[in-house]
């Protein structure tokens, strides 16, 4: 980002406006279609504004780990592809983080009950792999991924080897941990960031929410209060509600 | 239910700490910090010049910050090297320090911090985050302010402060992971993150309890930083 136009990001964002003329803590539209993979057992593309990611999921049988005999595994991994943007600073580390934090969200909120995937106690187990790549980055992957990923897992249905029947996955809908990502610029905090946005901020803020808050995370170099920490935690509260929407749309019961 | 810690500690209690600086004669600043079981040492190399140059900055610094788990840390063995954890840890870490130093100060140079974890009980990314701000002050980089970071959290239904691994495993009642570092005169939050289940009021709270932590840790440091220059300007 050139110096100018960082400057005037800033002189925006003192004067509380945004390039897309969007509120505060407006968010961008979301559009997503399903199952447009057909080699996944449940797959999402959902565009976020101008970021466009897929998920897909996968589910194999594979072995237990040793210290959880009697549970399945969930593995999310998300990609910050190549072609997804030209700003390719840190990219390698931007994808582990992400990775690590859509990870910590779903995980945490014990959305799905790894329990009821044993296929042979011990021996067999589910896995439950969710990769997301992003393919066009116009900012706030985090939000974008999280979406896609929980509407790949909503989606799934999947056959185990040697068994006619389809499964689903063994969901608690009321546990959809849905990614809700501030930015802050020139002390100003602003909802849903677009990469240019992301350029000029000094601290991004992620928070994780189902019934409570299963992750955050601070990004950025910046700092923020407590005050403003509780800010956001409240803004994304009231917020969930319209994403949780938009997430079960068109989902069957 | 969770009535009492594990270790009989109040909950509001921090684990016995020791902190010491210089311990690294060949760094430019260096410092030990140990919490419980944990334990960070810290180098500061620099300010020099930056490699590789594209990462270089015309009116600011950077600080290249790698934290890594040492083999024989862990009850298991940790593979040497650094993993995606350690990438993630470093980068949150470098997050917080950049807020702390004053990189203003130091264009186009580059600030190597590095850390390692000979010990780990819970609360590493907390206990380094403390050694690296103590060995940037031991370097004599121009700060904002010291670093104090300690992990906060929940454990069943009680607001818990300084966790260890046996509580961050506690299954039961749930456990939540809150490691919070700040700049303490400056009431700012540089780094935080979170694992688990609580309310908006709960987290209110847990970062209550960080806060008044992580002012202990904050004079410990002090009076590390103290003792090692009062002692230098005698010999």
């Amino acid at each position: 980002m050139t110096l100018e136009n960082y400057n005037y990001m800033h002189e925006l964002a003192e004067r509380k406006i945004r390039l897309d003329q969007r509120a505060e803590f407006e968010g961008r539209e979301i559009t997503i279609k399903d199952n447009l993979i057909n080699y996944s057992d449940g797959s999402a593309y959902v565009e976020l504004g101008g970021t466009k990611v897929i998920a897909g999921v996968k589910v194999m049988n594979g072995t237990p780990f040793p210290d959880r005999p009697n549970e399945g595994a969930l593995i999310i991994n998300f990609e910050v592809s190549e072609l997804a943007s030209n700003y390719n600073e840190d990219r390698i580390n931007y994808s582990i983080e992400l990775g690590r934090v859509t990870d910590r969200g779903i995980r945490e909120s014990n959305l799905i009950d790894l329990t009821k995937l044993v296929i042979e106690e011990g021996k067999t187990v589910s896995f439950v792999y969710v990769d997301i790549v992003c393919l066009n980055n116009e900012g706030n992957l985090f939000d974008a991924g999280n979406i896609a990923a929980l509407r790949a897992i909503l989606n799934t249905k999947y056959k185990i080897e040697g068994k006619e029947e389809t499964f689903e996955l063994p969901l608690d809908k009321s546990k959809l941990a849905i990614s809700h990502t501030f930015a802050k610029i020139n002390n100003t905090i602003v909802f849903d960031p677009t990469a240019e946005e992301e350029k000029a901020a000094e601290a991004r803020f992620t928070i994780g929410i189902s019934e409570k808050i299963n992750s955050l995370q601070k990004g950025g170099d910046g700092f923020f209060t407590p005050e403003e920490i509780d800010l956001c935690v409240g803004k994304a509260f009231e917020l969930r509600e319209e994403r949780f929407k938009k997430l079960m749309e068109n989902i069957n019961n | 239910m969770y009535e009492e810690r594990f270790d009989k500690r109040k909950f509001d209690e921090l684990r016995p700490m020791e902190a010491e600086t210089g311990i690294i004669p060949n760094a430019k600043g260096s410092a030990r910090f140990k919490i419980g079981n944990t334990e960070a040492i810290a180098a500061v190399y620099g300010p020099e010049e930056v490699k590789p140059r594209h990462i270089e900055k015309a009116n600011k610094g950077v600080i290249v910050c790698k934290y890594d788990m040492l083999p024989f840390s862990v009850p298991d063995r940790a593979k040497p090297g650094m993993d995606r954890r350690d990438i993630e840890i470093s980068q949150v870490i470098t997050n917080a320090l950049n807020r702390a130093v004053i990189l203003e100060d130091m264009p186009r140079a580059m600030i190597n911090v590095r850390i390692y974890i000979t010990q780990a009980d819970a609360g590493t990314r907390c206990a380094s985050l403390t050694a690296a701000s103590m060995a940037c002050a031991d370097a004599g980089l121009p700060m904002r302010d010291l670093i104090a970071a300690v992990a906060a959290g929940k454990i069943g239904d009680h607001v818990c402060l300084d966790l260890n691994k046996e509580e961050e495993d506690f299954h039961e009642g749930g456990a939540t992971d809150v490691p919070i570092g700040i700049l303490p005169s400056k009431n700012e939050i540089v780094l935080i993150q979170l694992d688990g289940k609580v309310t908006r009021e709960e987290l209110k709270e847990v970062i209550e309890v960080g806060k008044k932590g992580a002012m202990e840790i904050y004079e410990l440091e002090k009076a590390a930083l103290k003792r090692r220059f009062l002692n230098e300007s005698k010999s």
